[in-house]
């Protein structure tokens, strides 16, 4: 039961970080479906900085997975300036946008890993093989029956993470500049006759959400994939979407709902391992979240309210 | 020392395709109450937001106390103490009233020396002093969304107010109120100048600028007409400096005949997605050759009714009636073959397809019968000759006729094209929902005329309208609406202009 | 300069703008890759070369026993056949105003389903199979496209979230069918579907050369001028069009929006069937366990490159073919990972999706040069009431 908590969890947060750079930038009014393709980008940006300092600082060197979630924040940044300028600048179709990024995600990261590779070691490998992170329990949290399987064998990141989510709801709701960024997927056009810069808001919503998506991925690489390679892209991007739209776009809701999608694909497995299922039919479990998500949709997709102006791209001359 | 406090001196301002300002110059002085009149496009409303730090102008300067200035936003322009109340209301529904008014200027705080945090809780106490000072009464802490439309335009009033503006613009105020709220307006705008603040007045409403403004400037398609003394020119004379001609105030209404009832509505009530009520047990008749109108402020439920007669929305209860037919179930289509033509309110987003040809938009009513289409093949010369004779019928401009995009045409051959393609349908009922809302003299003038010949014709005509002077110009029987109840319907004799603002704002009397 | 800007301007404001915008992403694409690949140290031209030499369109130095240049040119047809039929799904649910992500499942399902059925069926003619395979395709498609529709209309479920989840769900489930139940043990993937069954004849002999006929081409083309016919000049093709462009003016002018959006989701489904079983009793005979083909993302940058026109999918299928199909060829002989294909296709695909901004700077530039021939003729006339006048009607 432990172990459902532990790897619920583990899943949980790294989803519910991209949901909430995904939310960022939809409340600023900028529809995002491209946080597949901001993960992947910012996951391969952090597992070739740990590629690239594992032999400088000691395999093993625990330091290396915090450069490389610094290093998939800022390439995940990096990268969302393409949404950003299609959709700001020029104005293009935000989801047809969102796809795009997602396809090009893929293409560039499988090219440059295999670039990466074979001028660092001369093989021409589509992945990047990462060292495990290590886990603390937090002492007497963790000896709690059930729910203290929360505590046990923790990732480092998911504290960071923890700590990420409590500041960013923070800055989204009690900061002017949270206020403002709201105002500004509501409707654009108060926040530009009250002073303040749509545009500039906009990116830097866009940014925050590549940055966040970056540390999602990078932190889904090394606790469920141990390495960097094309399997990457797993739909999570889009259960981060979905997440975001029951929690019906605030931070509180949606924490729940990733909380509900980690413990429905770790509970799945587990369930899977108890009844003495062969291996094969892992695959019917990993299904779960999928379906769980497409369940959900349908009864909470109704009463949802998006903030008023995603989706449409800002234009300073209408009235 | 100037004499003015505000001057714009040959300000040229072009757009894509238009000039919106051409050399205008204005000179405003302290403390009075100055008018820009002019139809819609006449640039009144570019020229004020250039002052309000929206645009900057191409050629031209803009003196604020005889000091040249340069704004390149709204900020700048607040800094010298000008503030503007838009037409299209700058409010953030989820937001409270105070978060509303103090948005760009948040009293901020460092909770535990560190942390950057908006004193609501300072901003609600500010408000609720400053709301009281100015007779301008509201609760800081209700949502925008759940505030009327007279509330709406105080919060836009006091976001000027907070920030201290001293200069204040008021474009199109009147536009969304009923009489009785029209006149608490023009008394706060009274008080304001009282207290020593300069108003800038646009509208196209002459009336109101003979009971409030001192001066009053004219323009006309983006040039300045003339300044004059509101005091020394009569209506007549400024109506027609706005138009260029001479204007015609009344239409020629010939006496009523009515025929037989072609649409009776019974019992209908109609509820919103929060299963509220927006229109309560409402039932009025109209004959061929009546035009019955439906007066009230915006937001009471008459858009729902015109919705759920026309089929957009549904009925929750009552039965709708048309030429015998109870349609109360049936789909658009049929209700449009029973007799039902539609003009909406929302023209172009809803009357109109915009990256669609103009041809296939005169189709639309039509697209799936003979001879449009024939076993579900479209025929494109039907087409064609459909739409040519409707462009000769209704004089709509459009570059590259039949083939014309119609997001390339003016709104007001859009508007043309959309009134034709409904009268071409010749049906039993015609609805209405706000048919000149936006337009200018010329296009108001013909929509009259052409609503006229409808009800001539022996067409019911079901006029839906928040233009009161319309109302009891054209209507021959008036229902008001207040919060989705028909309080009062009359024949149109028997009420004045004064009677129907009282019912619009829900006083019933005996 | 500005000569050349008012040349494209001009080109991008009239009749043929949309495949000027085409034209043009192309030409940035290949500039792009060419940069790139001179950073690698490569020669371009001897790249975009290799990749024409990996299909056919030109010939290689040398041939291996039993193919030749038809072989690569068939090969590469082969590999096209799928890709359009994907792509003209993409555009049919696009002119409803809907974005079906959901291809590769579609595809994935339908090609799974029709290989149980009919692939493994060993006692079928093939003029029995291979109808059936193309029936059970586009029903099989069909129902999931209605499926996705049906969520949409009735629970307001965005479709891109609904497929993606639907192709993940498709992924696990045909993953497990086939790895419990149909597996081939050597190869790890599904056993192979009967050549009865399959839509490509496989080891035909032309000449001494070991062709594959895509016999499922002439669908595909087929299927491109009916989609074309249907969109210009079918009453269904004008209803689905207003749906997609306004769905306020759709319902007010009495067209039945749930219907249309069903009837577009279903076809674009039924569509994406035919592309997988083209695909996968086709392009290929097996389905690899949970792996969704990449084509059913490729048909996005195909349908936007095409501008959304059918007829003009067949053309950018054949582009985006060229680098897809030409990219084995074109590393092994210049030693450069093949994955530049698909960054080549995405590099495309963005260059693609500005051509609205390229349009819109074309509008403007063109608004800016009548306005200043206008100026300068103003200048002799004094500027009166009446040319604004005529200006605003």
């Amino acid at each position: 039961m432990n172990k459902v908590f532990t790897d619920g969890l583990s899943f949980a947060l790294p989803l519910l970080i991209m949901a909430v750079g995904a939310l960022y930038s939809e409340k600023s009014g900028v529809t995002n479906l491209a946080i597949e393709g901001f993960q992947g980008v910012g996951a391969f940006f952090g597992a070739l900085a740990a590629t690239l300092l594992a032999p400088l600082m000691g395999n093993g060197n625990q330091m290396i997975i915090y450069i490389a979630i610094l290093c998939a924040a800022v390439g995940g940044a990096l990268f969302s300036c393409i949404h950003g300028l299609l959709c700001i600048r020029f104005r293009a179709n935000q989801v047809i946008s969102g796809v795009v990024i997602n396809i090009l995600s893929v293409a560039l990261t499988a090219f440059f890993t295999s670039a990466a590779n074979t001028a660092i070691n001369g093989t021409a490998s589509n992945k990047f093989v990462l060292d495990v992170s290590a886990r603390f329990s937090i002492p007497l949290l963790s000896q709690i029956p059930w729910i203290g399987g929360l505590f046990t064998n923790m990732y480092p990141f998911e504290i960071i993470i923890i700590v990420l989510v409590i500041i960013l709801w923070y800055l989204l709701n009690r900061t002017r500049f949270g206020m403002r960024l709201r105002a500004c997927g509501e409707n654009p056009q108060a926040v530009d006759a009250a002073g303040a810069n749509v545009i500039r808001i906009r990116w830097t919503a866009v940014m925050i959400s590549g940055a966040l998506s970056g540390i999602g991925g990078i932190c889904f690489a090394y606790s469920l994939i141990g390495n960097f390679s094309p399997s990457i892209y797993q739909g999570f991007g889009y259960l981060a979407i979905a997440a975001m739209i029951f929690g019906n776009w605030s931070i509180g809701p949606t924490t729940l709902a990733c909380l509900v999608f980690g413990l429905a694909k770790s509970g799945g497995l587990q369930l899977c391992i108890a009844a003495g299922l062969p291996s094969n039919y892992t695959d019917l479990f990993l299904m779960l979240p999928y379906v769980l998500t497409l369940l959900l949709l349908v009864f909470f997709s109704k009463k949802n309210h998006p903030p008023k102006a995603a989706g449409e791209p800002w234009d300073k001359s209408k009235r | 020392m100037s004499e003015y406090i505000v001057e714009m001196r040959h300000i040229t301002k072009r757009f894509p395709g238009i000039i919106a300002n051409n050399d205008v110059s204005i000179g405003i002085r302290k403390g009075e109450v100055y008018a820009l009149l002019g139809e819609n496009g006449a640039g009144k409303s570019t020229l004020m937001s250039m002052l309000f730090g929206m645009y900057e102008p191409d050629e031209g300067e803009i003196l604020i106390d005889g000091k040249t200035v340069t704004f390149h936003s709204s900020t700048d322009a607040a800094a010298c103490s000008i503030g503007m109340v838009h037409q299209h209301f700058k409010l953030v529904e989820p937001f409270t009233i105070a978060e509303n008014i103090v948005l760009g200027v948040e009293p901020m705080e460092k909770r535990l020396g560190v942390l950057p945090w908006v004193n609501i809780r300072k901003a609600n106490e500010q408000i609720s002093e400053l709301s009281k000072a100015y007779g301008l009464e509201v609760n800081p802490t209700d949502r925008i969304e759940d505030v009327p439309v007279s509330v709406r335009q105080r919060v836009e009033i006091l976001k000027m107010l907070y920030r201290g503006a001293e200069i204040m613009i008021f474009d199109e105020p009147t536009a969304v109120l009923t009489p009785q709220e029209i006149d608490f307006l023009l008394q706060i705008i009274d008080n304001l100048r009282k207290d020593g603040k300069t108003i800038i007045l646009i509208t196209h409403k002459i009336a109101e600028i003979k009971r409030i403004a001192d001066r009053c400037a004219i323009l006309r398609q983006g040039r300045l007409i003339d300044v004059r003394d509101v005091a020394e020119s009569s209506v007549q004379d400024l109506a027609d400096l706005m138009v260029g001609r001479q204007v015609r105030f009344t239409q020629d209404k010939a006496a009523p005949n009515f025929r037989d009832p072609v649409l009776e509505v019974q019992n209908l009530t109609v509820r919103d997605e929060h299963k509220f009520e927006v229109v309560k047990d409402v039932s009025f008749t109209v004959h061929g050759g009546e035009i019955f109108a439906i007066a009230g402020v915006s937001g009471n439920g008459q858009e729902e009714i015109a919705d759920a007669i026309a089929g957009l929305v549904k009925a929750a209860s009552g039965k709708i009636i048309l030429n015998g037919k109870d349609i109360t179930g049936e789909p658009v289509r049929e209700r449009c073959l029973t007799g039902l033509s539609y003009i909406p309110e929302d023209r172009n987003a809803t009357g109109t397809i915009p990256d669609m040809t103009l041809q296939e938009n005169l189709a639309l009513r039509e697209y799936y019968k003979e001879p449009f289409s024939k076993k579900g093949i479209l025929q494109h010369d039907a087409f064609r000759r459909y739409a040519d004779q409707l462009i000769e019928t209704y004089d709509i401009r459009c570059a590259q006729g039949p083939d014309t995009v119609l997001r390339s045409m003016s709104g007001g051959n859009q508007q043309k094209a959309i009134v034709g393609r409904e009268i071409e349908e010749q049906t039993s009922l015609i609805i209405f929902v706000q048919p000149t809302r936006g337009l200018d003299i010329g296009a108001i003038e013909n929509i009259h005329r052409q609503i006229l010949q409808e009800r001539d014709r022996g067409a019911a005509i079901l006029l839906i309208s928040l233009e009161l002077e319309e109302v009891m110009m054209l209507a021959d029987t008036i229902g008001v609406l207040y919060r989705g109840e028909m309080l009062r319907i009359d024949s149109a004799e028997n009420m004045t202009m004064q009677e129907v603002g009282r019912y619009m704002m829900g006083v019933r009397e005996a | 300069m500005k000569k050349k800007n008012i040349f494209l301007a001009r080109r991008l404001t009239g009749r043929y703008a949309s495949l000027w915008v085409s034209v043009i992403a192309i030409l940035l694409t290949i500039v792009t890759a060419s940069i790139l690949l001179l950073i690698m140290g490569k020669n371009p031209l001897t790249a975009f070369a290799s990749f024409l030499q990996g299909c056919g369109f030109l010939a290689k130095e040398n041939y291996g026993g039993g193919s030749g240049q038809l072989t690569d040119m068939l090969d590469f047809l082969n590999y096209l056949t799928p890709l359009i039929l994907a792509s003209l799904a993409f555009i049919t649910a696009f002119k409803a105003g809907l974005f079906n992500i959901g291809i590769s499942g579609q595809m994935l399902l339908a090609g799974f389903t029709a290989t149980v059925l009919v692939g493994y069926n060993k006692a079928l003619s093939p003029f029995i199979a291979k109808p059936l395979v193309l029936l059970i395709g586009l029903i099989v498609g069909g129902l999931t496209g209605v499926l996705v529709g049906y969520l949409k209309y009735r629970f307001n479920i965005h479709e891109v979230v609904s497929t993606i989840m639907i192709n993940y769900i498709i992924s696990y489930l045909t993953g497990f069918f086939i790895n419990n139940y149909h597996v081939d043990m050597m190869t790890r993937n599904s056993k192979v579907c009967t050549p009865e069954a399959r839509l490509t004849l496989t080891n035909v002999m032309i000449g001494d050369m070991k062709c594959k006929i895509p016999l499922g081409l002439i669908i595909a083309i087929l299927i491109a001028l009916l989609v074309s016919f249907l969109f210009r000049k079918t009453v269904l093709g004008f209803e689905i069009k207003a749906v997609g462009q306004n769905r306020r003016c759709s319902e007010y002018s009495g067209i039945r929006v749930s219907r249309t959006i069903l009837i577009s989701m279903g076809l674009s489904g039924a569509i994406a069937g035919l592309a997988g079983v083209a695909y996968y009793l086709g392009y290929t005979n097996t389905i690899i366990p949970k792996s969704l083909p990449s084509m059913g993302y490729d048909s996005i940058s195909v349908a936007l490159l095409g501008s959304g026109s059918p007829i003009g999918s067949i053309f950018a299928a054949a582009v985006v073919s060229v680098f897809q199909q030409g990219s084995n060829y074109m590393s092994s002989s210049l030693g450069v990972a093949k994955e530049i294909a698909s960054l080549i296709t995405g590099i495309l695909l963005l260059f693609a999706s500005c051509g609205n901004y390229m349009k819109y700077l074309a509008g403007r530039t063109m608004q800016q040069t009548s306005e200043i021939a206008s100026q300068g003729s103003s200048r002799t006339a004094p500027a009166s009431p009446e040319s604004k006048e005529a200006k605003t009607k």
